[in-house]
Order: structure tokens, then sequence, then C-alpha cells
């Protein structure tokens, strides 16, 4: 029997899961997704999506919770009892939504909702017509429910290379347009993989992609320990000569990558530099500094307005005719970019300023308003003389190496791959200095940092001048992409973008920033499905790593989950003394 | 010889209510001075304006020959002025060893230019820094010190998270150290280690210290003067003897009449 507690949880999180199901088939992302083959034609991203609710479900409904002072974990049986229960739900309440649908003439639900096409219905039925489907959902249902919660209850050396296994099948699955033509190019044979008539990977590769990926970290599990202790233990020289192969290697991987890849995805890859870059100079003031900025887009517009402005463009007057703003320079890229950067930490600066007195939720609308306010500048008669107005700056000089211009997608990537080095660089200094103590003593206690001998008015101010500097280098590196400027490109969707980069990575950690930008930057930049559900996706990724992970996918304190148990256990700990708490005054006598 | 803190006339009103009431307050150089008084005495109200997190509404602060009115925390803290909180205020996710070197932030210069480049001065700081924490760390034993230094704050138990933060406090090097509740929360056997601590501080590292305390042991333990404070004035001063037995004093904690009923 499970208890009551546990029932409720995973009656929530079965009816929550059904819920999803139902509008993910609305607004028409099964459909959608069910063109994309992952193994051969036995699963497709439809299909995953729709298994996805009821797994999670599962999976949540048998979260650990605390129970005075201790983590409390489910025993097997009764989790795998929530599963089964949250699952059945979840395929129930989508068996429940088929036959409403089936109840209206074929067509009349069509009028609404749009996405409800008899192929739709044809896919959520599994094509067995309604009844079999509804048995099918039901049932299904129920075994992924009790599949997500049995995962949670594997010890952690069978849990984590599984999820890891899974996890990189799937991405291989996902990448079928970048490594089939990378392998081609490496003169291997890809067909073993990647079936050629389905796009997904082969059931032979799936297996053996997933066996190897889970046998590795399984093995590391086993062996990392000790292969960590020797490399700790080498002599410094030794390694020194480590480390820096490890780091040259990884150059050369990123300097090979392009030319595998072809044209049409090293400009995906300089998409995500540029959006990198936006990544790591927020992350330097939310994630270091903890200040919440919404209006991060007016450092990209400063960054790539600058840039037009000091290496030389035209603008259209509001007559039509092609004229050279009021004020321009004709300054070669690379002495243009160290005055950009001045200037931008200056405008952050200016930003800062009138903000410093703000905390949370109130520093956050006053920066959403000043993103705005940048791009209504940008669009302003006031400023048409210098930005162009609406019409924008056009034919932006190309920034040259010894005669190699960037507009190219694979320059422009290696151009991309210097600044973002550069700005990692800067981050990872800052963040292990006196200036980056600072700024993590602000944002974990702003009063006790003051009291301790913080400036924080100088803090602040310097967290926005560094996220400005670094940020607006992906300005920079924008016009010099796209050769023309317009305010259309300056939206808040831009800061949003950045923002859900940093939170879904890990606030403050680089290796976040870094995944967070592939995962929401190259994922819809590979697969054109998500393209047009870009935001929808980014709304629930920040929804789940909200719920399931607040410190983010690779947060910046490793241990983040040992430490919220022991923090369970302090509590413990502190309950237990504190009848020892010595009260007031009884000496006075 | 003047005071190392004068306070004259000290006044601080939220609203309609005068937390602190013209107290006058002098600690001399090398001194461990108690601050007494009910909740609600305007103890803790004391320590903030004292620290620049509150501005006074009339009276004076003059620290080792400055005037504190109007400075912010980071100036009072630089001037030589720290001091722990009646809720410990520790920055959680920093480890023990952070927290500590924070404290050294307004001894220090080096900044961006130099953290990004790594010049050889900042990392020579970098290294005096991690020694003085260390050095505040190790006053308190094996407690603080050794794998603990690489545990975040927050993994801390209750009583070394009160030691650390007095060890954030030393690390600014300061003159005058306040303490705000030191022992709140602490077992018997950790307030009687407490008591001895607060006399180390002065003996061996010469710091100036002013205490608010409950905890009667602690006063008497520690204490050379003894201040005691009701409804944001001085009611009495002098010895623990003195103050204790003092006829206001004793009102004040247990309401008028307790002396003749006694």
């Amino acid at each position: 029997m499970i208890g009551s507690e546990l029932l409720r949880r995973a009656v929530r999180a079965g009816l929550i899961g059904g819920v999803a199901i139902v509008y993910l088939a609305l607004v028409g992302m099964v459909e959608k997704f069910e063109a994309r083959h992952l193994v051969s034609d036995w699963l497709n991203l439809g299909k995953l999506l729709l298994a996805l609710p009821p797994l999670l479900a599962g999976y949540l409904a048998t979260r650990p919770r605390v129970e005075s002072g201790q983590l409390v974990r489910p025993a097997r049986g009764p989790a795998v009892t929530a599963g089964l229960v949250s699952g059945v739900l979840t395929g129930g309440v989508a068996a429940l939504w088929l036959a409403f649908v089936h109840l209206f003439p074929p067509g009349a639900v069509r009028n609404i909702f749009i996405a409800v096409s008899p192929k739709l219905l044809d896919i959520m039925t599994f094509g067995r017509g309604l009844a079999v489907g509804v048995v099918l959902w039901v049932v299904v249902g129920a075994g992924l429910g009790a599949l997500g919660a049995a995962y949670r209850t594997l010890p952690e050396r069978a849990g984590r290379p599984l999820s890891v296994g899974l996890a990189t099948t799937l991405m291989l699955a996902l990448l079928q347009r970048i490594i089939p033509p990378l392998l081609y190019n490496l003169n291997l044979d890809s067909t073993w993989l990647y079936s050629t008539s389905f796009g997904g990977l082969t059931p032979v590769g799936a297996v053996v992609v997933f066996v190897v990926a889970t046998a590795l970290p399984a093995l590391w599990m086993v062996r990392g320990q000790a292969v960590r202790q020797r490399v700790t233990q080498l002599p410094p020289a030794r390694r020194r000569v480590f480390d820096v192969s490890r780091l040259l290697l990884l150059a050369v991987v990123l300097a090979v990558v392009p030319r595998l890849l072809g044209s049409a995805l090293s400009e995906v890859l300089g998409e995500i530099g540029v959006y990198l870059l936006m990544g790591l100079g927020l992350n330097i003031v939310v994630g270091y500094a903890g200040l919440l900025d919404l209006g991060y887009v007016a450092f990209f517009a400063t960054g790539a307005y600058l840039t037009a402005l000091f290496t030389g463009a035209h603008l259209v007057t509001s007559l039509g005719a092609v004229a050279s703003p009021s004020f321009i320079l004709h300054l070669d890229f690379y002495p243009a970019v160290p005055l950009v950067i001045l200037l931008a930490a200056f405008v952050g600066l200016l930003i800062g300023a009138p903000v410093l007195r703000l905390r949370g939720d109130y520093l956050a609308i006053v920066t959403l308003g000043f993103g705005e306010i940048a791009r209504v500048l940008l669009t302003s008669s006031w400023l048409q003389k210098f930005t162009g107005g609406p019409q924008g700056l056009r034919d932006i000089t190309d920034a040259h190496i010894g005669g190699v211009g960037f507009r190219d997608p694979q320059p422009f990537y290696y151009l991309v791959l210097a600044f973002c080095a550069l700005a990692v660089f800067v981050s990872v200094r800052l963040a292990d200095s006196r200036v980056g103590r600072a700024w993590s003593a602000m944002r974990e206690d702003e009063l006790a940092a003051e009291a301790m001998g913080i400036s924080t008015v100088k803090y602040k101010l310097l967290a926005f001048a560094m996220g400005a500097a670094v940020g607006c280098l992906s300005g920079t590196l924008f016009a010099v992409q796209i050769g023309s400027l317009t305010p259309d490109s300056f939206t808040i969707l831009v800061s949003i973008t950045a923002l859900a980069i940093v939170v879904v990575g890990g606030m403050g950690s680089i290796r976040g920033v870094l995944v967070g930008t592939v995962l929401l930057i190259g994922l819809p930049g590979v697969l054109d499905e998500f393209e047009e559900y870009r935001l929808l996706v980014y709304g629930a990724a920040l929804i789940v790593v909200m719920v399931l992970r607040p410190q983010g996918l690779i947060p910046n304190i490793r241990r983040m989950r040992e430490l919220q148990e022991e923090e369970v256990a302090q509590d413990q700990w502190l309950k237990e003394e504190a009848p020892a708490v010595t009260v007031g005054g009884g000496g006075a006598s | 010889m003047s005071a190392l803190l004068e306070i004259r006339g000290l006044v601080k009103r939220f609203g309609g209510l005068n937390a602190v009431d013209g107290v006058d307050l002098d600690v001399e150089a090398g001194e461990i001075l108690s601050v007494i008084g009910p909740n609600g005495a305007g103890k803790t109200t004391l320590f903030n304006v004292t620290t620049g997190l509150y501005p006074p509404d009339g009276g004076s602060i003059v620290f080792d020959g400055h005037n504190l009115v109007g400075l912010k925390p980071n100036q009072v803290c630089s001037l030589g002025i720290s001091r722990t909180f009646q809720t410990v205020r520790l920055f959680p996710n920093m480890t023990v060893l952070e927290n500590a070197m924070v404290g050294q932030h307004c001894r220090t210069r080096s900044g961006v230019v130099g953290a990004v480049l790594r010049l050889p001065h900042t990392r020579a700081e970098e290294q005096s820094v991690r020694g003085r924490a260390r050095d505040a760390l190790s006053f308190f034993g094996s407690r603080l010190a050794g794998y603990r230094e690489d545990q975040p704050a927050m993994a801390l138990s209750y009583a070394n998270r009160r030691r650390l933060e007095i060890a954030r406090a030393m690390a600014t090097a300061p003159k005058l150290i306040l303490l705000d509740e030191p022992t709140a929360g602490m077992n018997p056997k950790e307030t009687e280690e407490m008591i001895s601590l607060i006399g180390k501080l002065r003996e061996e590292r010469g710091f100036t210290i002013v205490v608010i305390e409950h905890d009667m042991r602690l006063v008497k333990g520690v204490s050379d003067r003894v201040v005691a404070l009701d409804y944001g004035r001085n009611i009495a001063e002098g010895t623990f003897e003195q103050v204790s037995t003092d006829v206001r004093v004793i009102e004040a904690y247990l309401g008028k009449g307790a002396v003749k009923a006694g």
C-alpha cells in the first residue's frame, strides 16, 4: 500500500502529465515532431514527446521530500505503485480527450483547434482506432509511469550511467544532420549508425551507442577516482603538460569542426557563439553579482550599433537617399573593438547608476524598461541621423584579416571562437579573484557584504560595466556577420533568450552557460521543427529547470545535491539542540 | 586620553518609536565591554547605527578620531570596526575559507585588470589574503580548519557558523569588534568555550571588544565593564557586580516591584 501523501502527489503529477499531453497535441507539436525519426522507424520525436509526460509524472510523483527535518525517499514498492497511478492518470486524461474529440463529427474540432487533424488523431490512437487507442494509452501510460518511478529508486551507480547513456543516444539521434556528413568527411562509414532511409539512428547503431555511452560512465564511476588521483598526484611539471595538452586537444577539435561540418552548420555554430558571448556577459551580472537584468538587449544593441558607426556604414534617409550617418568613423575593425568595449562599459555604468538602490523584482522591472528604451531610441527620429531609424544601418564594413572577410560562416566561426575564448578567459579569472568574491558575497547577503567592507555601489556598477563589456561583443559580431542592422533585431526576446540560457545552464557557471547556449540556440538551429516552437520550448525548459533543478543543468557548485541533503541533516541537528538555547536575562537577580 | 569609540546622545527613531534615545557610550582601547538590557532595549540598533547600517537621527559617534555619522557600512569597516550579527549572516554558498577571505576585502586593492591578467602583485595579494584568512580560522583550532575550509558555510553546524562569523570579522583586521549575542543558540558547553575565546580574542589578538549578550555567565566571565540599556537609554554602568545588583537593571528585567518582592 502507498501512503495518502504519496497517492495525492501521484494523482496530481498524473493529471498534470495528462494536461501536458493534450496541450502538446493541441499546439501541433506532436504532429510536427512525428516526422523526425530518431531510431529507424521505430521511434520518432513525436512519440518521444508523448512518452515524456507519463515518464516525468512517475518520476516527479516519487520525489524525495523533507519531512520533519529528514529527507524521505519512497521505498521501491510504493514508488512503483505511485508511478503506475500517475501513469494511468496521464494516459487516462489523454484517452478521455481522444474520446471527447471523437464525439464530434470529423473536422468540427478542427474549426477551433486547427492542429487537431485526422493525422494527429491517427498518431494519438497509434493508427488502431479509438477503442484500441484508449486501452493502449492507459496501459502504456501505466508502464511508463512505473518506469519513471522505478528509475528514481535505482542506486546512483546504476542511475547515473543509465541517464548518460539515454541522453547520449538521444543527442546523437537528434544530431542526425550533423554527424553523418562529419563522418563522411572523415572518410568513415556511417551507414551502420544512421539509417539512410529514415534519417535517425539504425536499431543496431542505437543499441551500440547506448551500450557504450552507459558502460563508459559506469566504468568511470568505478575507476574514475583512481585516475583522478593519479592525475592530481603527478608532479607539477607533468601535470602542466597534461593540462596544456588537454587544452590543445580542445583547441584543435574546435578549429577543425567547421571544416567538417560545412557552411550551413558553421552558421549555426556562429549563432551559438554570438549567444554564448551574450550569456557569458549576462552571467557576470546575474550569475556572479546576482543582479537580475531583463534589459540585456541594450548592451547587445550598443555593441552592434557602435561597431557599425566606428567601422563605417550607410543609412537610408527619410527621403529614400543613401547617406552617411552624422557621426561615422572608418576605423579598422580591430582598433574599433576596444573602443566599443570601453563605451559599452560606460553605457553599463549609465544603466547601472539609477538602479543601484533597487533589488530583486524591482531591479528586473526597471531593467526591462531600459531594454525597451534602447529599442525605442534606435527607432526614434531624434537619433535617426545616427542610427537610421526604423530602416537601420546597412553596408557595415566587413572585418578582414589578410584579405579573409568574416561574412562567410566559416571564417566568422573563427572570429567568434576567438572572442568566446577571450570572454571565457575573463569570466574564469574574474570568478576566482577578489572582485569575484566581492560579487558572490553581495549576491549572497548584500547587507553582510557591506558590513564586511564591500562597497556595494562600486561592485554593482562594476558588474554592470563588466557585463556590458563582455556582452557588447555579441553585438559587435552580430553587426559584422549580417552587415546591416535594424531595430527589429533588438527586441525583448533577445534579453529573454539570454536569460533563459543563463538560468537553464546554471547561474554563475561558465560550463552551464555553454551547455545552455548549445541546447537553446543549437538545437533549434539544427532541427527545423524546434524553430517554430522555440519560445514554447524555452518556456517549458525554464519551468522544468526551475522545478527540478533550480541551480541549473550544470551548477557552479558541484556538490549541490549532497549539500541539499546535508542542510536537511543540519536542520535536524538544530531541532535536537534547540532546548539548549539560552534565553534572556536569567542572571539579573 | 580620549576613548577609542565615543558615542554621545545617540538617537535613532523608527516611526514613533525611539529605539535609541540619547545613549552615551565610551569604549576604551583594549577593554571588553558588555551591553545588556531586556529585549527591545535598543542594543542591536546601537550596533546598527554605529556600523552605518542606519543613519542616526541625532548625536555623535567618533571612532579613533573619525566622525562615523554619515559613513556607509563599508567605510566604517575600513576604519576598523567589524561586527557579527544576532541572526548569523554568512555567505551560505561560499566556502568557509572564502567567507574569511571576504573579510580581507577592505584591506586589499586589486581590481579587474589584476584579476584578469593575474599580475604578480595580485598573486602575492591573493596569497596573503589566503594566509590571513587561514590565520583567522586557526583561532578556532581545528573546528574551521582542514577539510572544513572547502565546505560551504551552509554545511556548518550552528555553533560553527557563529564561529565563522567571528573569524570573518577578525579577518577585516579591525581595532574594535562588535559581537551581537555570540552565544545565542549555543549549548552550555559551547558557551563556556566562547567565554574563553572572547578573552583570548583580546589577549592574543589585541582587539577591543563590545559584546551584546543575554547569557549572564558570559557577561560575568568576560566583561571589564557592563553598560545596561532600557528603552534606548543608559540605565546603569560599572562592573558586573555593580550593574547586576542595580535596582533599575533588576526592574528593567523583572518589572517594577520585583526588588521589594525579592
